[in-house]
């Protein structure tokens, strides 16, 4: 008797966390194949957890408001990375170069934010689809402002930064010297693994600031509107305010998560650096056992180190399996994408369910009014 | 006399608002757009023949990709951000009858043939799964386009392909990232029938073939499925109502959709010359879906001359803005104002308030 | 209500200008050459010391012989280093703290040793870096087209 239940327990465990399971399984297949030592393992694990859990973070807000997983996020990177180009530029270094950049970075990306946040507004019921389409469209414009009106526009000094023709930015942007002050500072050696102790403070500060935000009087009308647009209403918020205001969060902290993520990488691919963040931040996240609905700031932490262990493993595993380094190199691409699309599929089914469900219990009810008639 | 000045005034400035509400802001900016660099071509020194065989040449590359969009709208289920999935059934058939040995026309008849079974599977699988989740369908068909081309990305390295024009050289295995389609059916359409008037050349036997398909799908819509179709789309609850398998209609439109981009490719092939392996066919999708929605087209509508105009415009601003933008201001801003362009009018597309979201 | 809103927002907005405005200042960055040349000013020559052994922040940062140059970084305008001075070979190491402030215009500065030690106006020791960009960095690049970076070597 008890041990069906246990049984019972064990299976909705299993079903429940599918995914994560599912990347467990990967990463204790690929691990000893790659054969990488714990000690460089778990150094580049911790390494990328500072690096990224601040941009994953980002995502969060959205998700409680019902928008889904945020693709616009690039375009709080893209706010991220003009304002390092700026800066980098002016010649600010150190620590007050990664503050003046995230500052910079606040009025572009709340511009870009509320923009998107207008426009998901306009796209109720498929603001996925639309936020994609949006940090596409926005890619654009970056493109316009970065190539062409950076030096001829908006003044840029120095010829390490600018193309030779006089205007637009090179491929890569050094910020030599704004590289890992952050991580650097307070840094702790236990055993051979480096703790950037300064990074991790400024996410638990983050990770405080969500759950504060999530019990203030504007935290519960986001959840509000996530569970039903016109309950809310109803209930006297406004839903589209709300709404954008979700969108801009999350887009100036992705901001700050890019300059965070940049000074850690020590130089930006000017064309590329944001393109695919959004999709490997929301692959983590949706490794780490969020949904389209429902996302801790658990699964941003589980995600990403299990996403990442993957992520540094399967290369090396899949050139040691079929003696092509590439293999691995598209796998892990390949599972970054059929991460994602089963995490939709998974949400739509649930929520077609949820309607078809709502759909029967609405039809009985009416079937025992017209009986009682 | 006033007042009836004040009328007619009145009448013509919402005639001419009905007109811009009825055609779309962006897509008149476009085709204006489109006018005017038809018209500054000559001025900068850009020969304007040559311009529109180009641009003629593109559409008669892409066209069929752009009709492969056409059922899934009809059926309601969207935009097919998933073409990929089709691309890579047309990738399948072209590089296996290059494999069993085909060679000129016919290698591009059997490709056609291979890669059917192979479009219809997939398509079947993919229509499956979107009937499962009814309303969101775009989403979901951009992510099951990604995954198959990355799952596709390892196929391409691991199937047991030989073909010595194909596989890489020094290993002998994997395919190449490019494959060369000479002696295979490198420009097979294209040539046949070409006219060549001074420096403007049209592929008749292309744009043939692209009117064959263009033509059964129109005819296709008028048959009785085609109409139960359509309806499927504008009314599913009607539909149910009147009898028609709803799941049926969606699958049916689905796999026509897999098999036209899977056609669509293989006569991108012929025209452009090479087959485009790996992450090549990763993006393909949305220049086709922002193609039929220059032309007219919406979420849940769209006809064959929406594709048509939809293809000239797009492929037109690609191929003009380069050259004429180059001439005029010495600054290739042609790829900001691709991207711009068509992203915006997808953008508006999905904007636009329209009734087949349940 | 609405009033004490604006309030605040104004004054979060001030406050983030503050702060961006000083880290304007005390970030801004300096790389500083350190020369140990032979100056010629208003015709009179000032001799380079056999050594200097330049110390930033207790580190020795370069050992310099005569008509050689040192390179440090500097985050600030105030900028710190001793100077280790050694006139002849096998003589004594004579310590001589600098201290100074350096022009926010300026990205390089050339500091000269001999100068400075004689007590000259800063006009004669202290003159900007100009770099001039390398071969490598005047040649145009390819911008890459988005559908490059689809594999994302690093995340």
């Amino acid at each position: 008797m008890k041990n069906k239940i246990t049984a019972g327990k064990i299976l909705s465990f299993v079903r429940d966390n599918s995914v994560p399971l599912m990347f467990v399984l990967i990463c204790a297949v690929c691990i000893p194949i790659s054969g990488f030592s714990w000690g460089y393992l778990i150094n580049e694990i911790v390494t990328r957890m500072g690096r990224n859990i601040f941009l994953i973070l980002a995502l969060l807000i959205p998700i409680m408001s019902g928008m889904g997983l945020n693709f616009g996020m690039t375009l709080g990177a893209m706010a991220g990375e003009i304002a390092l180009i700026l800066v980098s530029d002016w010649q600010i270094w150190g620590i007050p170069g990664v503050v003046l950049a995230m500052i910079i970075s606040i009025p572009i990306s709340v511009l870009l934010g509320a923009f998107c946040g207008k426009i998901l507004n306009m796209a109720k019921g498929r603001e996925m689809i639309t936020s994609y389409i949006i940090s596409f469209f926005m890619n654009g414009i970056y493109q316009l402002i970065v190539l062409y009106m950076m030096g001829s526009i908006i003044p840029i000094k120095h010829f390490s930064i600018k193309l030779p023709r006089g205007y637009g930015i090179r491929n890569t942007v050094s910020l030599l010297n704004m590289r890992q002050c952050l991580d650097n500072l307070l840094a702790v050696r236990v055993s051979g693994v480096k703790i950037p102790v300064l990074t991790f403070l400024i996410i638990g500060v983050l990770c405080l600031f969500i759950v504060w935000f999530r019990k203030t009087k504007l935290g519960q009308d986001m959840r509000a509107v996530g569970q039903d647009m016109n309950v809310a209403r109803d209930a006297g918020i406004n839903v589209e305010r709300t709404r954008i205001i979700s969108i801009v969060m999350s887009t100036v902290l992705a901001g700050f998560g890019m300059v965070i993520y940049l000074q850690n990488m020590g130089n930006i691919a000017t064309y590329s650096s944001h393109s695919q963040i959004g999709m490997f931040c929301i692959a983590a996240l949706l490794v780490g056992g969020a949904s389209v609905d429902k996302a801790s700031i658990g699964n941003v932490f589980l995600g990403v180190i299990l996403f990442h262990t993957m992520f540094i493993v399967a290369p090396k595993a899949g050139a040691e399996i079929t003696g092509d380094s590439m293999i691995g190199e598209y796998f892990r691409v390949f599972v970054s994408y059929a991460v994602i699309t089963v995490a939709l599929i998974m949400y739509e089914t649930k929520k077609r369910k949820h309607k078809s469900q709502n759909a029967q219990q609405l039809q009985l009810a009416q079937e025992e009014a017209d009986k009682h008639e | 006399m006033n007042e009836t000045l004040d009328k007619t005034n009145m009448t013509l400035r919402d005639r001419l608002k009905a007109f811009v509400d009825a055609f779309g802001l962006p897509r008149l900016i476009i085709a204006a757009f489109l006018l005017m660099l038809y018209i500054a071509a000559p001025i900068v020194g850009a020969g304007f023949w040559m311009q529109i065989s180009n641009t003629i040449n593109r559409f008669s590359w892409n066209a069929v990709m752009v009709l492969a969009m056409v059922p899934m709208i009809h059926s309601g289920c969207g935009l097919n951000f998933g073409l990929p999935l089709g691309i890579i059934s047309g990738l399948l058939g072209a590089t296996l009858s290059i494999e069993l040995g085909f060679t000129g026309p016919l290698s591009f008849l059997m490709a056609i043939l291979i890669a059917t079974p192979f479009a219809i599977v997939l398509g079947a699988l993919y229509g499956w799964l979107l009937n499962k989740i009814k309303g969101g369908e775009m989403m979901i068909a951009t992510y099951v386009g990604f995954s198959s081309v990355s799952f596709m990305c390892m196929m391409w390295l691991l199937l047991p392909y030989h073909s010595p024009t194909m596989v890489w050289g020094f290993s002998g295995k994997g395919l190449r990232t490019t494959i060369s389609l000479e002696g295979f059916y490198d420009k097979v359409l294209a040539n046949f029938l070409q006219i060549n008037i001074g420096s403007l050349s049209i592929p008749t036997g292309t744009l043939l073939f692209f009117a064959v398909l263009a033509f059964g799908m129109w005819a296709f819509l008028h048959t009785k499925t085609g109409t139960a179709m359509t309806a499927v789309g504008s009314n599913p609850t009607f539909a149910k109502a009147a009898g028609v398998n709803v799941d049926k209609m969606r699958m049916l439109s689905v796999v026509l959709s897999t098999w036209l981009a899977a056609i669509g490719i293989l006569v991108y092939e012929q025209g452009f010359g090479f087959i485009q392996l790996y992450m090549a066919p990763f993006y393909m999708a949305l220049p086709a879906v922002s193609a039929i929605l220059i032309g007219g087209a919406s979420v849940n509508k769209a006809s064959i001359a929406n594709v048509i105009i939809g293809t000239f415009l797009f492929q037109g601003i690609v191929t003009m803005t380069p050259t004429v933008m180059n001439n005029m201001i010495h600054m290739d801003m042609s790829e900001v104002i691709r991207v711009v362009a068509s992203q915006g009018m997808i953008l508006y597309a999905l904007t636009r308030k329209t009734e087949a979201t349940k | 209500m609405n009033k004490r809103r604006l309030l605040f927002r104004v004054g979060a907005v001030a406050i983030l200008l503050a702060i961006a405005a000083c880290m304007m200042v005390i970030g801004r960055g300096h790389t500083v050459y350190v020369d140990n040349k032979t100056l010629e000013y208003n015709g009179e020559s000032y001799k380079a010391p056999y050594r200097v052994n330049v110390y930033v922040k207790g580190e020795q940062i370069a050992r310099l012989a005569a008509r050689e140059r040192g390179m440090t970084t500097n985050i600030g305008q105030r900028f710190r280093m001793t100077l280790g001075v050694i006139e002849e070979k096998g003589g004594d190491e004579k310590m001589v703290d600098v201290s100074l402030k350096l022009p926010y215009s300026m990205d390089g500065i050339i500091l000269n040793v001999p100068g400075y030690l004689a007590n000259l106006p800063q006009e004669a020791w202290l003159s900007e870096f100009v770099s001039t960009p390398t071969e490598a960095e005047m040649q145009d690049e390819e911008i890459p087209s988005e559908e490059e970076d689809l594999l994302a070597g690093e995340f």
